[in-house]
Order: C-alpha cells, then structure tokens, then sequence
C-alpha cells in the first residue's frame, strides 16, 4: 500500500470541493478535472480506482442514475479542512513569508494538523479569503475568533492527570528507544491518557498501560487540549459523573 | 516432551514441519504451546514468562509439527540479547510456518510487529487471543476482513480457556503466505535495493537484513562477519554509509512512519470501538496499586493476608497431618522394625523418613501449598509488574534506573528465572548489579513462604525484623555497589504494564499443582539423600568433629545451638530442607525467637541455590560467578552474627 494513494484521495477529494463550490458534479466531470491537476501516474484508469476507494471509505456517494458524485458528510468535512489548510498556508506564504503561490502549499495541506491549521488561522486574524480571493472555509477558532493562540505543544509531564492528549512528537534521546518506542505504539498521532505521575508516570496508550520515567516523560509532546480546536481522533470523553446517585435525586 | 516424545518423533521425520509461535511479550503465546501440544509450561500474566525457547512435537493430519515457544518481542531490531535470540532463531531454523499470537487488546503493537513479521514472507497464521476480554471493552474486530486483507487464516482465540485450539491446528494446515507489504518510498527502496545487491546470493532474508543494516542495528555485525568475511562486510558497511548518508532525516523515522501508517488504516478498517468506557474493577485497582497513597497500603495488606493464611491455614493443616497421618504409621512403623540401627536410619534425628519424607511432605509441601496459591493469584493478577511503579525511585537510587527493574521484581517469584530475564538488560553494570541482588538477600516465593512459616511460630514481630533486615541489606548493598562501579550511561525506563485480570479458578489450581508436582520431582529426592548423607555423616562421627570445630562460629558468633551445622549442610543442597528442620527446631522449643531470625536471615542469604548459581555461571560466567557467591555467603555469616549483637545487646535494655 502506497502513500501516494492518501494524498491522491485527499487531491480527489479537494477536487470534489471545488466542483461544489460551483455546482453539483459528475463522475465524468471530475475524472476530467482531476487528470491535470495530479502527477503522470494517476492517468486514466487509476481515477476510477481512487472512486472507488472514496466510495468503499463513504468519503462519495454515486448516484447510479444521474452519475452524479457528491460528497458525503464525512468526506466535505474531510474536504473542508484539506481546503482550509491549502487556502490558508497561501495566506501564511503569500502574507508573512513573501514567497509564490502554491509553492509548497499543496505537501503542506497534507501534513499539518487540526490544531496547527487553528493556530496559523488565529495567528493570520481569521483570513476570509485566499490570496486567489477564494473563500476560506471557516474553523472552529473563527466562530470563536480566538484572539490569541494558546493551542500547543507542551510536554507530558505537563499534563493534568486524568487527561487525554494527542502526541505531536517525541525527542528520541538515542536511537535505540525509537524502536522500543514504536514497539509500544508511542508515536504521532497517537492518543494518549495520563494516569498518574508520582513516583512513575504511567500512561495508557492504544489500550496498554505504560510507565516511564520522568525524563522520558519530558521528551514526549504533545497538543494541549485546546478550547476551540475540535480533534476527531480523540475519543468522546464521558463526563464522569462523581456521584451518580446524587444527580439521581435531584431529578 | 508433548504428545510425542523425540524417539518417536523420527517415524514421521519426513512428514514435519516447523512452526514458531511468535508475538509481543504476555500475549499468550504460551498458553497457546501448551494447548496445542498438551504440555505444561508455567503461564503467567506478566512479561518475560518464557526466557528461553521451549519445543514440544504434536501431531495433526498425518504431519509432524514441531512447536517453538519463544519469548516475547516488540519487533525485530533487537534491543536485547532476549530479542536477538529469537530473531536469530527465525533466521537460522528457516520455520515453515510462524503461529503469530495476536494479543486483541492491543491490536496496533501487535499488529505493528506483524508487519515486520509478514514481510519475511513465511507462511503465517493468526491467532487472535484474548478476544474474550476485548468483546466485553466493546471493541469489535472483524477477522474475515483481517484474514483476507492479510491473506492469511486468522483465528479467534481465548488461550485460557482453550478456546480455538481445535480450529487453530486446522488452520496450520492451510498457512500461507501473506500478502501485505509496505512500500517505503523511492529512497528507501533505493537503498535497500543497493544494500540487498551487496549480500551474497544465498543469504537468507535478504530484505528484512538490508532494512535492519539499513536502521543501524548493532548485533547483526558479528553474524555478518561470520557468514562472509571481514572484508565482504568492511565493504558492504561503506556501501551502507554512502547510502545512509543520502538521507536527511531518520531512516528508523520513516521507516516507522510508514508502517504506523498502515497498521492505522488497516485498524480503522477491521476495529469498530464503542465509545462507552466501562470502569471496571480491575482497571481500579489496577489504578489505586499503582498509586502511592493507596498503593503502599495494599501492599502490606497482601503480605498480611498471606502471612496470616501461610501461618495459620498452613500449619493447621501440618498439624492434622501429622496428628491424623504421619504419626499412626510411623509409630506401626517403629514397632514394625526391630534392629535399633535401622530404626534410626528410617526415624531417627536425621532418619530417612522423618527428616527426608517428613521434612519435605509434613513441614514444607502445606506451607508451599497454601502460598503458591496466592502466590499463584497475584501472578494471574498481573499484580506483581506494577510494583516497579511504586519501586522506581528506590531503584534508581541504587542504581537501577532501567530495564532492570522488572527483573528484579520477579526475582520475588524465582531467583533463577530473574536471572536468566536480566538478560533484557543491556548495560552491562546494571546488568551486574541486577544479579548481585537477586543472589543475595531477596527471598524468592518459596523462601518468603518458608520464611512466614517459620517466623510464625515465634510472631509477626520475627518476621517484620526479618524483612526489614533483609531489606536494609539489599538496599544497602546496591547502594555500594553503584558507587564501586562508576558507569554513567543512564538507561530509560519504558516497561509495558500487563492490565490487571481476575485470575482464572482452574488456571491458578492447575499452577498450584503444577509447581507443587515440580517441587516433590525435583527436591524429594535431594531432601532424602540428604538426610542419607547427614545420617552416614553422622554415623562416621563427621558431625561431632564439625560441631566442635564450627562451635566459635556458630554457637559465640552467631548464637545458634551446635545443631545448626545440620542446616548449613542442608542449605548447601536444598533451601526447604534446610527450613524444614528450622522449623522441626522451632517446634520443639531448641530455638529462641532470637535465634530464630538469626537462623532464617541466615539461611535465606547464604549460598544461592545451585540453580541460581548455573543461571550466573551462564550470564555472567564461571569466575565472576562464583567471586559473587563467595561475597554473599560471606556477608550472610557477618550479617547474622551482627544481627545477633544487636538483638542480644536489646534484650539486655
């Protein structure tokens, strides 16, 4: 399995966005618009392949009559955000940095994250609009038009126990413990809980409980939870009720 | 040795096939060996159960399988001599099949090592354990999709209660290939194609070695070496930095990126979670035992518990025995024999019976009993690992910052399994030290038992002095031990905790019965020849000169009655035979409580067991090894003989 095949959907799927923006689609009209826009070897039969994926993914639905594509709630919300991210690194490289457009922003919309994209938007004052004057997609930051950016990276130990935070990246003191590491399944992306930090800091990650000490502890990042950015990868957390019998009653 | 045993295995040589069961540490593997070929080998819920290959033939279909246990590893760069081990083993045995146990519960580290495991390109089979306890989490996982994106047969399995076992032998059969790969990108294909051409045509696994050079893995020089040469190598290494050389960035990092990559898609294609997180008990006390507050506390509870059951339940039932059993036929016995010197050989102070049969049935089989079950129960717990989250700090204060610790929680259960675990340990100080304390004043289960047995008769109190005692020693010895051995490499601590589990009725009782059955195999024999050896010892008036000779040490030094050299004799060949005759002494009022506890701290100190000692011989060598148990038993007798002064220098205020 190639990884070109992630960003190929993510391209589709950009694709799709911008057809909706003008209008409903069909599977001709995208397979036509997309063709120039990827790299050579994504020609011809390929494009359907990628269809199917997104369908089997229910990222599309086809409708069999009218062939017509759309994209499903799933796939615009996953549409929104690699639009977001690409409309708004424009900004960020076209304002702040001075540099041509599209020069790098089509990698970054595939590698930044939720919060990061947040954080630029914030930083930028909530742009409406990419340097192309397209509409950019609004974030959960806007509607709250966070003033300052205060979601980031800290360290575990910083942590309030009890809480859940997703890790952005860890500092391999050696290389041996990046393989020790991996074998736990200690890694970006991944979520993790902190369950307690004296005299050793145990985690829960991917369903395993984990101790270590506090120096690697130190080495870990991870995002903070912030008030605005919403995270689809970290699980609902049930607000734990203390004492249930007492909620009870007052009803 | 199985359902067949090696003689007549070569019947069906022709018809056999090699099967490797493989999978992260305390994932089942095996409960699995032991279902499939009907043999019993020690489970528990706790990493680093199974330290050395074990192998045991079964036959299915008319084919000869022959079955490798192996111990647990993360993935195949080899991070200890333990993981090396079972690397080296798939690449030399060249196995027709590998069992890969999948722990359910932790999907994506397994599946993590799966990949790497499937890249080989041996035929493989699944099977997916534990799925008892991840249905009852709410996560589904969805096998059929498993089995045909990996193309390979996966079976649902609940190793402890021998569920799929039936289904998985049939499923070894029809192994196959897998059909996962990853692709690495144009780079590292690159480079790996490079490194692959370098290899000489023969050589085995050409791929997974080149990405393992490719990742800079330190044990694979000496193999290379060996199999082609210095020069051969010495070219390849340069071939390898001009490549390495290329990359900007970690290899291990992308490497790595790309299979968490497809270990993720591939789980958010087969998991289907339920977001309600149920509190369950275990997961509590998991919590408060790891905990300081609460943690500490339990702790004393369940040495209390055990104290108060191994005493009292344990001598009770000792004591029925002998009223009910031993004494009626021994006293029909007595009458039975007539010649005088035949009586004492069979009944007297160091009589056969009475000291060999009775010593091992009546005194230490009830004590060892009643504590292996609980001993059993906390094990299956998984209650025994998260001690190291209370411990850490003490360790690091004595120079254990690392791997280390774990093996030395488990020299709690057996002194000579931890020592073989410290191999996991890849500073070599720490690794020293690790041993050192095992050997010296830690108590392993069956000795904290005897030692509760013991003590009981004189107090509680006996037994706090004991321990503590036992414990300042400990400390204090890792504590010059770190100073003497200056070494400033700093080892991260990173231990996978099992989850806690409601241990298993039947699974505990068939341990019980397990270790108790080892037990009678493995020393009544050595407590009868003993006591033939203190008898004939005795006889030929060795013992008198002994007593007399030893009597400064023992009776000035140590303040222990002249009857003790008995025990120093049988501590040399068996612990419990020698405790078995402490407590023969105790019962019949010849030992204080003073000298009681000088008499167990004594014994639990002096000579490691002879298995203790082949497992150093074999981890650290002959030499080092026997320097170390010189120290201890050395230090034992100053230890006892101080701890004597100072409880008599108590008595007198």
């Amino acid at each position: 399995m190639n990884n070109n095949n992630c960003t190929e959907v993510d391209e589709y799927l950009e694709s799709l966005w911008y057809i909706n923006e003008k209008g409903q689609g069909a599977v001709s009209d995208i397979c036509e618009h997309t063709v120039g826009g990827l790299s050579e070897d994504t020609h011809g039969g390929l494009s359907e392949e990628v269809i199917e994926k997104l369908v089997s993914d229910n990222l599309v639905e086809i409708d069999d009559s009218s062939k017509i594509i759309g994209l499903t709630p799933k796939g615009l919300e996953r549409a929104r955000h690699i639009v977001r991210a690409h409309r708004l690194a424009e900004r960020l490289l076209y304002d702040v940095m001075g540099k041509n457009i599209e020069d790098g922003a089509c990698e970054f919309e595939h590698i930044v994250t939720m919060e990061l994209v947040d954080s630029i938007c914030t930083l930028l004052g909530h742009p409406k609009e990419c340097p192309h004057g397209l509409p950019i997609p609004s974030g959960k930051c806007c509607e709250l038009s966070a003033k300052s950016v205060n979601s980031s990276v800290i360290h575990l130990d910083e942590l309030d126990i009890g809480k859940y935070a997703r890790i952005a990246y860890v500092n391999c003191p050696n290389d041996q413990l990046i393989h020790r590491l991996n074998g736990l399944s200690i890694r970006p992306g991944v979520t993790v809980k902190l369950h307690q930090s004296y005299p050793t800091f145990v985690i829960e990650c991917e369903g395993m409980h984990i101790a270590l000490d506090n120096e690697l502890a130190e080495n870990i990042c991870v995002w903070r939870e912030s008030e605005f950015a919403y995270d689809p990868k970290t699980p609902e957390i049930a607000v734990k009720r203390r004492f249930p019998f007492l909620r009870k009653r007052r009803k | 040795m199985g359902l067949l045993d090696e003689k007549t295995a070569p019947r069906l040589k022709d018809k056999e096939r090699k099967v490797l069961i493989l999978g992260l540490p305390n994932s089942g593997k095996t409960q699995i060996y032991n279902n499939l070929t009907g043999t019993y080998n020690l489970v528990a819920n706790y990493h680093h159960t199974t330290i050395d290959v074990n192998r045991a033939y079964y036959e299915h279909g008319g084919v000869l399988y022959e079955l490798y246990d192996m111990p647990g590893l993360y993935c195949l760069f080899a991070n200890s001599e333990e993981e090396l081990l079972v690397r080296n083993l798939i690449f030399s045995e060249e196995p027709d099949v590998l069992l890969f146990c999948l722990d359910a519960n932790l999907l994506k580290q397994s599946l993590m090592l799966g990949i790497e495991l499937m890249e080989l390109g041996i035929p493989m089979v699944i099977a997916l354990n534990a799925i008892d306890e991840t249905s009852k989490k709410g996560i589904w996982i969805d096998t059929a999709m498993l089995s045909s994106t990996l193309g390979v047969p996966v079976v649902e399995s609940i190793a402890i209660r021998g569920i799929g076992t039936r289904k998985l032998k049939s499923s070894i059969e029809r192994a196959k290939a897998p059909k996962a790969s990853i692709y690495y990108g144009d780079m590292i294909e690159a480079g790996l194609a490079n490194v692959i051409h370098d290899l000489p045509e023969d050589f085995p696994f050409k791929r997974k070695t080149a990405m393992l050079l490719l990742l800079n893995d330190r044990f694979l020089e000496k193999d290379l070496i060996e199999a082609f040469g210095e020069n051969q190598y010495a070219e390849i290494q340069k071939n390898l930095s001009g490549i390495t050389s290329q990359f900007v960035g970690s290899i291990g990092k992308i490497v790595y990126y790309k299979r968490s990559e497809w270990v993720d898609q591939l789980s958010d294609k087969i998991v289907k979670t339920q977001d309600f997180d149920q509190r369950s008990m275990a997961k509590t006390f998991a919590q408060m035992s790891r905990n300081v507050v609460t943690g500490i506390p339990i702790f004393c509870m369940i040495i209390l518990i055990t104290y108060l059951l191994v005493v009292n339940v344990a001598n009770e039932i000792s004591t029925l025995m002998e009223s009910y059993l031993w004494k009626p036929v021994m006293d029909k016995l007595s009458s039975m024999v007539p010649s005088q010197f035949w009586r004492e050989f069979l009944l007297g102070s160091h009589g056969l019976l009475s000291l060999g049969l009775g010593g091992a049935i009546l005194t230490v089989l009830p004590i060892l009993s009643v504590f292996f079950v609980v001993f059993n129960v906390l094990e299956d717990m998984g209650y025994v690992p998260n001690l190291t989250v209370l411990t850490r700090r003490l360790f690091a204060k004595v120079g254990l910052s690392g791997y280390s610790i774990m093996p030395i929680v488990l020299g709690f259960g057996c002194k000579t399994m931890a020592t073989f675990t410290t191999r996991t340990i890849n500073s070599d100080k720490e690794k020293y030290i690790a041993i050192f304390l095992i050997a010296f004043a830690l108590p392993c289960a069956p000795q904290i038992g005897l030692s509760m047995g013991m003590l009981g008769k004189v107090g509680f109190k006996a037994f706090l002095i004991v321990f503590s005692v036992l414990l300042i020693t400990e400390i204090t010895a890792g504590v010059l031990l770190n100073i003497l051995m200056r070494d400033d490499t700093k080892n991260t601590y990173l231990q996978a905790l099992p989850a806690i589990r409601i241990p298993n009725v039947f699974a505990v009782l068939k341990k019980t019965y397990y270790r108790l059955y080892m037990f009678l195999k493995e020393a009544l024999p050595i407590f009868l020849l003993s006591a033939v050896f203190l008898f004939t010892l005795e006889k030929i008036g060795f013992l008198k000169i002994a007593k007399v000779f030893l009597a400064p040490l023992i009776n000035n030094f140590l303040g222990l009655p002249n009857e003790m050299v008995d025990v120093l004799i049988l501590v040399l060949a068996r612990r419990e035979a020698a405790a078995a005759v402490i407590m023969d002494f105790v019962n019949k009022g010849r030992l204080d409580f003073n000298q009681a506890i000088v008499s167990v701290t004594l014994t639990t100190m002096f000579v490691p067991c002879f298995a203790n000692l082949g497992a150093m011989i074999k981890e650290i060598g002959l030499r080092r090894a026997l320097t170390m148990a010189f120290f201890i038993t050395a230090s034992s007798l100053v230890i006892a003989g101080a701890l004597n002064k100072v409880l008599l220098f108590f008595n007198h205020v």
